[in-house]
């Protein structure tokens, strides 16, 4: 009997140098991904690493996973279309918050409904860092940006009630001040057989405030273990979501016991129920002959 | 004998006008003939008036034809609401319900006398015989049958099959409605007989539309995915695969938005799947930046552009050819995409096959530009041989390149590059929007900009080739020409029929590929043309601005233009063509006029 292959973080390392700032809370993020990958045990050829536009959508880049550094806020649908045309392949899907939450909003509530198993997870620095810092959809009320001078004049998305409000089996939330709990958090939605989502508060150390960065972190982040939190309880997580932007939970908020079925599962069912009646391709037009 | 006879119908909602259109063109079908049916409805979902045509022939139908044979009011109002789609002339035989109380010599027609005209008690035969107003499509279809000889056979078929579920007594009503109309033809004979000939042999035929036939030759060409958002008047496509494609091993996502539609079917070619998507044109906008992102990621995709009457929310429901320029010039950056039109629902699955091969072969998104007309218009035709079409798949790398070492984006000399997808090991590599090295890495150097851009324009070099992606029929060399695209070439056929056989020397160029321009192909047709039109159903005459940048064109060659939901007839393509002739004649005269 042959071993299954082992992985370190090593082999899922690509060459590509990142171009993040020194600092940058997004290479806390990749590290905790190369653990989580080697972790599961994947080789990397059966890995699809999706993401739309914006510095952390530059990650897939540097994993050795296939990668789609696609456009600015599709990273949703381009992965799902992967996931149901391919059903064998691990499909993870990346991208900032105004990716996800902001042009990429409408696509969140959809692939939760779907439920296709894919992993989406969400780098939130609550500004645009690539344009060179304009709000984003998760910015503070009264923040001030290049864009918002005077200070902002709209609420904040909060991404965990969003995503659990839309019934998403899978929701996480880490940060880089704690790498060990991420790449844990990253593993388990990984594992978790339907759509995951893990929202990283991962600070932008260019645009950012003080209290948004690692140091600052560290002093205030609380897991949601150490509070005795039950991730089965949907209530007890939709309250404790209630406070993003003010409290930094880690952990996991809920996790659905009972996995609903999956489309690419149920995709492959039809498939297989389907397939006996097929005509053979070069006689699919027998299907207009007029008896 | 006739060999060609075009019947144009209409009644209120409930009149069942179009149903007896769909049951005439079936039994068409069955019987061997040839046939078009184009439909046309008010704007209500349910009630309203409904109207349709069905042109019915020996030989092959081109289009749907000009002025009616045969004209069946089931009463004047709803008739009247569909004038230029119905359009009545001096030979037509007006059929009428006589309860509508209008005398045969006080129609309301203007300004024409057509040459026979019945008014006969539809609803009250269909009450006697059926017992039921419902029943009046049927005694239309004996009246028909009666006094043009066609589709006896086709239609107790018809019905036969229709009606098996719903019980003996509904098919006995209904076939003696149909002998009802038979009897009442018989007792009323035309002055003129106009019976049609019988097909020489039945054979086999296919019923189908351009939107089916599409999204079969999808599956044809081993299409296993399809995203897509509904839209009129594309949306049968999705419809059609929503049935099939499970069975073959695929999926279709209908998706949040057309954006999500189109950016699933990428994924899905990205994991290694031939993928589609089909939609019209406010869809086709927002689509737009992730077609951008195939072109440079170099992602096979095929994208079907069903034509209506624009811009934005424009006339859903009529056909237009207005969607050209955004086919070629929508794309941000600089690069070309191929564009093909469909010119009927026959060669719709052709050039849907072509779609997915030059998509495959060229890793490159392919637009594939029907129209309303083409797409939803219902035509009998003949067997189409699938084993003479050759499917093609994206070129793989090999084991041997795969362990090389593999560079996604080699620049070949072909300028296609084997490509891998996930699962190939060796293959991994970094697809992405933003510009890349060959290896796939990201980069912002303004030669490796240029090389990939060269490498993205050449590899269509060998499609400007491609004279088989263009149909040329007539003198060859002729000096007068037509030029026509889409559902608008059918017409250009029939009128190219007509303008030969009143000797006039001319000859019809339809392009399939309509970009790249193929300028070899043009300039070759162009030798010998002194004068022509390119018949184009949109305002500007997409076609023939694009022609005029990018070619010399000969001087008295212009466009004949329209906007959509308004029909061309082949006897006015055959008049404007000789009224070019004059123009072109003056013209020569007045170069010859000596000096003063």
């Amino acid at each position: 009997m042959t071993s299954l292959p082992t992985f370190t973080a090593k082999d899922f390392k690509s060459d590509l140098k990142p171009i993040w700032c020194p600092g940058c809370g997004d290479f806390g993020v990749l590290q905790a991904m190369y653990r989580a990958l080697a972790a599961i045990g994947r080789p990397s050829h059966e890995i699809a690493f999706i993401s739309g536009i914006g510095c952390s959508s530059r990650i897939p880049g540097y994993t050795t996973a296939y990668g789609f550094n696609s456009v600015h806020g599709r990273a949703l649908p381009i992965a799902q279309g992967i996931k149901l045309a391919r059903p064998d392949l691990l499909v993870l899907a990346a991208g900032g918050d105004g990716d996800g939450f902001s042009i990429g909003g409408g696509h969140v509530p959809h692939a939760i409904r779907r439920n296709a198993d894919l992993t989406y997870i969400v780098m939130d620095n609550q500004i645009y860092g690539l344009t060179k810092g304009q709000l984003s959809p998760t910015s503070a009320k009264g923040r001030k940006t290049v864009t918002s001078s005077y200070g902002s004049l709209e609420s904040a998305v909060n991404p965990l009630l969003y995503v659990l409000a839309y019934g998403a089996p899978f929701v996480a939330q880490g940060t880089p001040a704690d790498m060990a709990g991420l790449a844990a958090i990253i593993e388990e939605a990984i594992r978790y057989p339907g759509f995951a989502f893990v929202n990283v508060q991962s600070p932008c150390v260019t645009y950012g405030e003080e209290e948004q960065q690692v140091k600052a972190q560290k002093a205030n982040m609380k897991s949601l273990a150490s509070l005795k939190h039950d991730p089965t309880n949907l209530l007890a997580a939709l309250d404790l979501a209630r406070a993003y932007g003010t409290e930094l939970y880690t952990g996991v908020f809920y996790k659905n016991p009972q996995p609903p079925s999956t489309m690419d599962g149920l995709v492959r069912e039809r498939q297989n129920q389907l397939a006996l009646n097929a005509l053979p391709r070069e006689k699919i037009l027998d299907l207009f002959v007029q008896k | 004998m006739r060999r060609d006879l075009i019947i144009g119908m209409a009644g209120s909602g409930g009149d069942g006008i179009v149903s007896a259109g769909e049951s005439l063109t079936a039994a068409c079908a069955t019987e061997g003939y040839h046939a078009m049916m184009t439909k046309s409805f008010g704007s209500q979902i349910r009630g309203g008036e409904s109207s349709c045509r069905v042109r019915l022939a020996i030989d092959p139908v081109l289009n749907p034809g000009g002025a009616l044979d045969v004209a069946v009011a089931l009463n004047w109002e709803d008739f009247l609401k569909f004038g230029a789609e119905l359009p009545v002339g001096g030979n037509t035989v007006v059929i009428y319900d006589s309860a509508t109380g209008v005398p045969t010599d006080k129609l309301p027609l203007t300004g024409v006398v057509p040459d026979e005209v019945f008014a006969v008690p539809i609803g009250e035969m269909a009450r006697k015989s059926a017992g039921t107003d419902k029943a009046k499509n049927t005694i239309v279809l004996g009246l028909l049958s009666g006094w043009f000889g066609i589709v006896r056979e086709g239609v107790m078929k018809g019905l036969r099959k229709k009606l098996a579920k719903k019980g003996p007594e509904l098919l006995a009503a209904n076939e003696r409605a149909f002998q009802a109309g038979i009897e009442y033809a018989a007792a009323h004979p035309l002055r003129t007989s106009r019976l049609m000939e019988k097909p020489e042999k039945p054979g086999v035929k296919l019923l189908t539309d351009g939107n089916d036939i599409c999204a079969a030759a999808a599956v044809f060409s081993g299409c296993q995915f399809f995203g897509g958002y509904p839209i009129t008047p594309s949306t049968e496509v999705m419809q059609f695969l929503t049935r099939e494609i499970w069975k073959y091993g695929g999926a279709v996502l209908q998706a949040e938005d057309e954006i999500a539609g189109v950016g699933a079917a990428l994924g899905a070619s990205f994991a290694g799947k031939k993928s589609m998507t089909a939609t019209s044109g406010p869809g086709m906008s927002l689509k737009t930046e992730v077609i951008g992102l195939a072109s440079i990621a170099e992602l096979p995709l095929v994208i079907v552009n069903v034509q209506r009457g624009g811009p934005s929310t424009g006339m859903p429901t009529k056909s237009e050819q207005s969607d050209l320029f955004q086919a070629v010039y929508s794309a941000h950056g600089d690069v070309v995409r191929p564009v093909l039109a469909p010119t009927s629902v026959s060669d719709t699955f052709d050039v849907t096959v072509e779609a997915f091969n030059l998509a495959e072969k060229y890793q490159t998104p392919v637009i594939v530009l029907s129209d309303q007309e083409i797409a939803q218009r219902k035509e009998v035709i003949d067997p189409i041989d699938t084993s003479r079409f050759q499917v093609i798949d994206r070129l793989r790398p090999t084991a041997a390149e795969l362990e090389a070492g593999y560079d996604r984006f080699k620049l070949t000399d072909s300028g296609i590059s084997p490509i891998s997808h996930p699962g190939m090991k060796g293959g991994n590599y970094l697809g992405a929007g933003i510009e890349h090295t060959e290896h796939g890495e990201p980069t912002a150097s303004g030669a490796m900009h240029a090389r990939m851009t060269e490498k993205r324009f050449r590899k269509f070099d060998p499609l400007r080739e491609r004279k088989d992606l263009f149909r040329i029929e007539g003198d060859a060399d002729a000096p007068l020409a037509l030029i026509a695209w889409g559902s608008i070439a059918g017409v250009c056929r029939e009128a190219l029929a007509l303008a030969r056989a009143e000797r006039l020397r001319v000859k019809l160029l339809v392009p399939y590929l309509l970009y790249p321009i193929a300028e070899g192909v043009y300039r070759r047709f162009f030798e010998s043309v002194k004068a022509g039109l390119v018949v184009e159903q949109s305002h500007q005459g997409h076609l023939y601005r694009i022609l005029r940048t990018q070619l010399d064109l000969p001087k008295g060659l212009r466009p004949f233009c329209r906007t959509g939901a308004n029909p061309f007839r082949p006897s006015e393509v055959v008049d404007t063509l000789r009224d070019a002739v004059l123009e072109m004649q003056r013209r020569v005269e007045d170069t010859q006029q000596p000096q003063e």
